[in-house]
């Protein structure tokens, strides 16, 4: 009985979603390296992140989101923004360093926006970020027109594009920290604890004593925050600003986030499952990009992987009730 | 006083009186900005791209009633638009009249895709209608192997038909596409105020439980709307196609946005339950009014047109919240006041009720 | 209605009474761990009103889903007119005529009230012919005896009104099966008689109606045939004329829990820790006083929607008091939320246990960690994990919570033990003051002796202790005090040993028979 129990619980480990999902990764993994024999070195490994090192930066952080409870459409806008707005104020003779403290700020202005009709007014963060998805890009576009903007410092530039520790740059750096920290935050604070309980159960919570509008409202904060900070390590990376920057990004974040096994209603998921699904994620490309698909057709598989990665719970329950109807069945 | 007045006249009615004003208001104050604004020229102008924008509105109209979202219209527009320029270009000869259809068609398709995701799997339909907003486009991008559908290789009676007039009054130019548009619009004022089929959108968005308890088929409803949805965001497509004639992959990007921003705008509860198609429109014309102006006015750059868009949504839907709270707060008190009003019955009157319902039926 | 000569619907009306109309042959259904219906078997007659009675909890409102066709039955075989059926949709049960009214309401507030009415007859005509419509609701609303704008939008409208609204759908529809699932619960007085009116009206026409309701006065009132539930299981069908008020209350608490009341001597202290003084809080109560002393347990009973979850809530800060006075340990305190009563050593534990007790997708360590998480923490301010687990092990020891794994979703436990997850969530607050919401619904003997084990345990520890029941054994059992709420007022108060089943059920009821003649 006891021993059953024991065997049922590494079974339930081996066949949990970060399983599977470690298993799809070196499935991919070792696909890729036997594509091709430049796959697995050092440069190409940080070449695949450097190409998406924002969006995988943001999907840290849209992770406590989505635990949360709630949504944000408006990431790949606030991003857009912030670059712009660090190309403007730089254009119109800030400082390039003061700009970028200025754009990070703005970035937490942009979440803190978001917070106060989510949190406190108490519209759904789905509608609030939608609109705000139109229209933070709206301001980016007001801010630099149709231009580009280019000519930042070199300073700026080597940030974005050289490695600053070893072979890894500053942006790599930055997402590696950033893990680390939301695991802390999620696994061992009281802040990710009330998180879980906030997305699993919002009146419970509330019932508990926790404080629900403040939580959900720093949430927004940090990840208008980390948003922006993904915003302008872009432009360091390209070393220009467009209206256009980061453009539809939310669908790429979004879909990592909940391929990682984050329930879309919240409560559960862990930073594990974030980090696993954003390699599958990058292999995935990479091994697309190898094998000559286009840019397109990559978007249009993450969205057929989005649309499964919501039926996980469908697909999950279907496979339960085949296997108890199963069993069932007389012998 | 100003809320005995909504009271009186149903929030619908409000809306769409403040709406009309507002519409008023704007074209007012371009015209004192704007040399030779107000004139026959800015209505054949506006009412043209109202057209494409007012079609794929009231589409999404019917899905948020039914408190859903449809975010892959704009994707749907442009691969009906680049697939039925491919499929005039190859065969030149097919009537005229089959054209849309066909559009309807290829768009409805796609709406069942978003359909069967939503209403039977269960799924959100702001995420599946995100995802298939990319791989419509995908599809589109893939297919299209990097070429267009250019005038030239369309027949010449589609060209033709974007230009002709339905009538005209004065210098005032009324197109075919625009009193299809309207059409359009009508039937679905039509069906879903006067068409028990049509009720059972608002019922559907207003109380999904109470729905589903009386009896009324959630899932086909929700996927009815995404059909015509589908369906209306082709024929949008086959307008854009005889309106532009050169289409590239990117015809039709953001117009999801602009219409989810006309239905709120509009007046329509972006949790379903409630709106208006009248409302819907004039949504529409306000946001394309407002896009249009803003190129022609010298003082503000046109880029201020989506910053506009995404504020005034989001007021809209806070408006909208706020003024629901009130009403529900205000009516609870008075209700209060009623209840002492209403007497006792006797059960003499309500067996003759029962009794005359029962004979009623055969 | 003296008349000799028959119209002939008349007599076909009285050729149809005593058909059985709807049969439930054997029904079961459960839900995870619990059987809600085991092996029910009713018959509905047309031209009866049949009362179906049961303690909260026993399986009443799973039967009504079953019968249309919002949940469908495990096993057991469900027949209309004598032939079997299956209604996989509510709207296959409306079409053989079979309609529930719920206790809460279930109207669209965005359409008015004419279209709420008509909105799922689905032999109607395609088209909507608007003044048709509305003439037609006119109707079936003035005879209804309602003062009802058919015109108005049903948002807004009060709980009697969308009742009267969900009738009026239910007989346009033709119904031939009418279940009104407590509709009284929350009607004033007239109303009630309205409703009263109503339902005798359709029993003349052929009618059978099942009505549920906790007043056993009305049941008396109203029905031909009562038919007791306990337990998911069918206990008896009677005549109405042949049973007594006592007798249905002996079969609805159970027979064998009578006169093992296993009293303990009160361990109450002179110390008052709770003094209430004139609380009310407007729909909800009004001129509540009481006093707790330090190791007393006061009960506070009555049925359901008398207010005292209410006064719970409003000692708890979740829906604050309007008017009134509070004193903790003699000092006169404001509660405007959960965290002010926490600090103040107030605990609630919620009678709602999925929506407002514990999180069942979060661990038990978790859930009992999670109203005093910053106790936990470290000087870094990280949460540490192994004295987490070392009071979780302790209170599993203390409770006896069955679980081999403290990181367990609490959801995989059963019914008892979750209840005393969420009882050690609070008792990890300290509680001075612990508010204990029907702590023993739904779970099974065994562990509901334990939690009252447990119960009686913090008293002798100096707990103030407020037990909120409708489980009267349970009531008497634990009780120093009993304090019974009716139309949230305060109307009688018993000591422990006063109080009897009969006594508290009557004041509760209102049926206060003292004065009458035997």
């Amino acid at each position: 009985m006891n021993s059953n129990n024991f065997s049922a619980r590494i079974l339930a480990h081996i066949m949990s979603w970060e399983g599977f999902l470690f298993t799809v990764l070196a499935v991919l993994i070792v696909v890729n390296a036997s594509a091709s024999p430049f796959f697995l070195t050092v440069s190409n490994q940080i070449n695949l992140f450097q190409l998406s090192i924002e969006k995988v930066i943001v999907a840290l952080v849209m992770t406590l989101v989505i635990i949360n409870g709630e949504i944000d459409l408006s990431v790949a806008s606030i991003m857009g923004l912030a670059a712009c707005a660090f190309g403007f104020l730089f254009q119109s003779g800030v400082p390039a360093g003061g700009a970028v403290v200025l754009a990070l700020l703005l970035g937490g202005v942009c979440g803190a926006f978001n917070a106060f009709w989510i949190a406190w007014v108490g519209i759904p963060s789905l509608v609030v970020t939608l609109a705000t998805l139109i229209g933070f890009r709206g301001f980016a576009r007001v801010l630099v027109e149709d231009r580009g903007i280019t000519d930042f410092p070199e300073w700026f530039d080597t940030l974005g594009q050289q490695a600053i520790l070893g072979p890894i740059p500053l942006s790599m750096l930055i997402f590696f920290v950033l893990i680390v920290v939301c695991y802390i935050v999620l696994q061992r604070s009281t802040f990710g604890r009330k998180l879980y309980f906030i997305g699993s159960n919002r009146d419970v919570a509330e019932y508990s004593g926790v404080d629900v509008r403040r939580i959900k409202g720093l949430v927004f904060v940090a990840s208008g925050f980390i948003s922006a900070l993904a915003g302008v390590l872009f432009a360091a990376r390209v070393g220009a600003v467009r209206g256009d920057v980061a453009l539809g990004f939310e669908l790429d974040i979004i879909t990592i986030v909940l391929l990682g096994g984050v329930s879309i209603f919240g409560g559960s998921g862990s930073m594990t499952g974030t980090v696993l699904s954003i390699l599958i994620v990058l292999n995935l490309r990479n091994g697309m990009a190898l094998s000559n698909f286009t840019g397109h057709l990559q978007t249009g598989a993450l969205g057929i992987l989005l649309i499964l990665s919501v039926m996980v719970p469908n697909i999950r329950e279907a496979v339960a009730r085949l296997w108890k109807s199963f069993r069932a069945t007389p012998t | 006083m100003l809320d005995k007045l909504v009271n009186r006249l149903g929030t619908n009615f409000v809306r769409i009186t403040v709406l009309f004003l507002v519409l008023v208001g704007i074209i007012l104050f371009f015209s004192s900005q704007i040399d030779n604004y107000l004139n026959a020229r800015l209505f054949n102008r506006i009412s043209i791209s109202v057209a494409i924008i007012a079609l794929i509105a009231v589409g999404q109209a019917m899905v948020v009633l039914t408190r859903n979202i449809d975010l892959s219209l704009g994707s749907i527009v442009g691969c009906v638009a680049y697939f039925l320029g491919g499929i005039l270009a190859a065969h030149p000869g097919i009537p005229p009249l089959l054209v849309p259809v066909i559009a309807m068609l290829i768009g409805a398709c796609f709406g069942a895709i978003n359909g069967y995701l939503v209403a039977y799997l269960k799924l959100p339909a702001i995420i599946v209608t995100l995802a298939t907003l990319a791989i419509f486009r995908s599809v589109l991008v893939e297919s299209s192997d990097g070429t267009s559908i250019t005038t030239a290789s369309l027949p010449e009676w589609l060209i033709e038909f974007a230009r002709q007039n339905a009538f005209v009054i004065g210098d005032f130019r009324v197109r075919w596409i625009v009193v299809i548009a309207l059409l359009v619009a009508l039937i679905a004022h039509i069906y879903l105020t006067r068409f028990r089929a049509g009720r059972q959108f608002f019922a559907v968005g207003s109380n999904p439980d109470a729905a589903e308890f009386a009896g009324i088929n959630v899932r086909r409803i929700v996927m009815q709307a995404f059909l015509v949805s589908g369906a209306l965001a082709g024929l949008a497509g086959f307008i854009y196609l005889a309106r532009f004639g050169n289409i590239t992959v990117v015809a039709g990007l953001g117009l999801e946005l602009k219409s989810v921003g006309a239905v709120v705008v509009g007046g329509v509860n972006i949790f379903g339950g409630s709106g208006s198609i009248i409302g819907v429109l004039l949504g529409a014309t306000l946001i394309d009014l407002l896009d249009t102006s803003l190129v022609r006015w010298a003082l503000v750059s046109e880029f201020w047109r989506d910053a506009v868009l995404g504020m005034l949504i989001l007021l809209a839907v806070a408006m909208d919240t706020f003024m629901s709270r009130k009403l529900l707060m205000r009516r609870n008190k008075m209700s209060d006041a009623e209840l002492d009003r209403s007497t006792a019955t006797t059960a003499v009157q309500s067996t003759r009720l029962v009794a005359d319902n029962q004979a009623k039926t055969p | 209605m003296g008349e000799t000569v028959q119209t002939p619907q008349q007599s076909a009306v009285h050729e149809m009474i005593g058909k059985a109309v709807l049969e439930m042959r054997g029904i079961s259904k459960a839900f995870g761990m619990t059987q809600a219906l085991d092996d029910f078997s009713i018959r509905l007659q047309a031209g009866t009103i049949h009362a179906l009675v049961g303690e909260n909890g026993a399986g009443k409102s799973t039967l009504i889903k079953t019968m249309t066709g919002i949940h469908q039955p495990d096993s057991g075989v469900l027949l209309v007119d004598g032939n079997e059926v299956a209604f996989h949709t509510t709207q296959a049960a409306q079409v053989l005529g079979v309609a529930a009214i719920y206790q809460e309401p279930m109207v669209f507030p965005d359409l008015d009230v004419a279209e709420n009415i008509f909105i799922n007859h689905h032999d109607r005509p395609a088209f909507v012919r608007w003044d048709e419509t509305y003439q037609e609701a006119e109707q079936i609303v003035t005879r209804l005896g309602v003062n009802l704008d058919v015109r108005r939008s049903a948002s807004g409208l009060t709980l009697a009104e969308q009742q009267s609204v969900e009738i009026a759908r239910a007989i346009s529809l033709n119904v031939r099966v009418l279940i009104m699932d407590e509709p009284s619960s929350s009607l004033s007085d007239h109303e009630v008689k309205r409703l009263f009116g109503i339902a005798r009206a359709l029993r003349e026409q052929g009618v059978a109606v099942l009505y549920i309701s906790h007043r056993l006065e009305e049941i008396f009132e109203l029905a031909d045939v009562v038919t007791v539930m306990r337990d998911g299981q069918h206990i008896s069908t009677r005549v109405i004329a042949e049973v007594t008020e006592d007798g249905l209350v002996a079969e609805m608490v159970g027979r064998d829990m009578q006169g093992k009341f296993n009293r303990q001597p009160s361990v109450a202290t002179d110390h008052v820790m709770l003094k209430v003084s004139n609380l009310a809080r407007i729909g909800a109560f009004r001129d509540v006083s009481f006093t707790v002393q330090k190791g007393e347990i006061v009960c506070f009973s009555g049925l359901v929607g008398a207010g005292r979850t209410d006064v719970a809530l409003a000692l708890f800060g979740i829906a604050p008091a309007d008017s009134g006075v509070i004193e903790i340990d003699g000092k006169t305190v404001v509660i405007n939320g959960p965290q002010a009563a926490q600090k103040l050593g107030i605990a609630y534990v919620s009678e709602d246990r999925r929506k407002l007790g514990i999180a069942m997708a979060e661990s038990i360590t978790t859930n009992i960690t999670l109203p005093v998480l910053e106790r936990y923490c470290n000087t870094l301010g990280l949460i540490d994990k192994q004295r987490e687990a070392a009071d979780a092990d302790r209170f599993r020891q203390q409770l006896n919570i069955k679980t081999a794994d403290l990181d367990a979703e609490v959801g995989t436990l059963s019914g008892g033990n979750q209840q005393k997850v969420m009882l050690a969530k609070w008792l990890n607050t300290n509680p001075g003051l612990l508010i204990v919401d029907e702590p023993t619904r739904g779970i099974d003997i065994g562990a509901k002796a334990e939690v009252h084990r447990i119960i009686r345990d913090l008293a002798a520890q100096g707990v103030a202790v407020i037990l909120i029941s409708s489980d009267l054994p349970e009531v008497l059992s634990l009780a120093d005090r009993v304090l019974v709420m009716r139309e949230g007022q305060l109307v009688g108060e018993f000591t422990g040993e006063q109080a009897t089943q009969e006594s508290v059920i009557q004041m509760a009821v209102g049926t206060d028979r003292q004065g009458e003649v035997a």
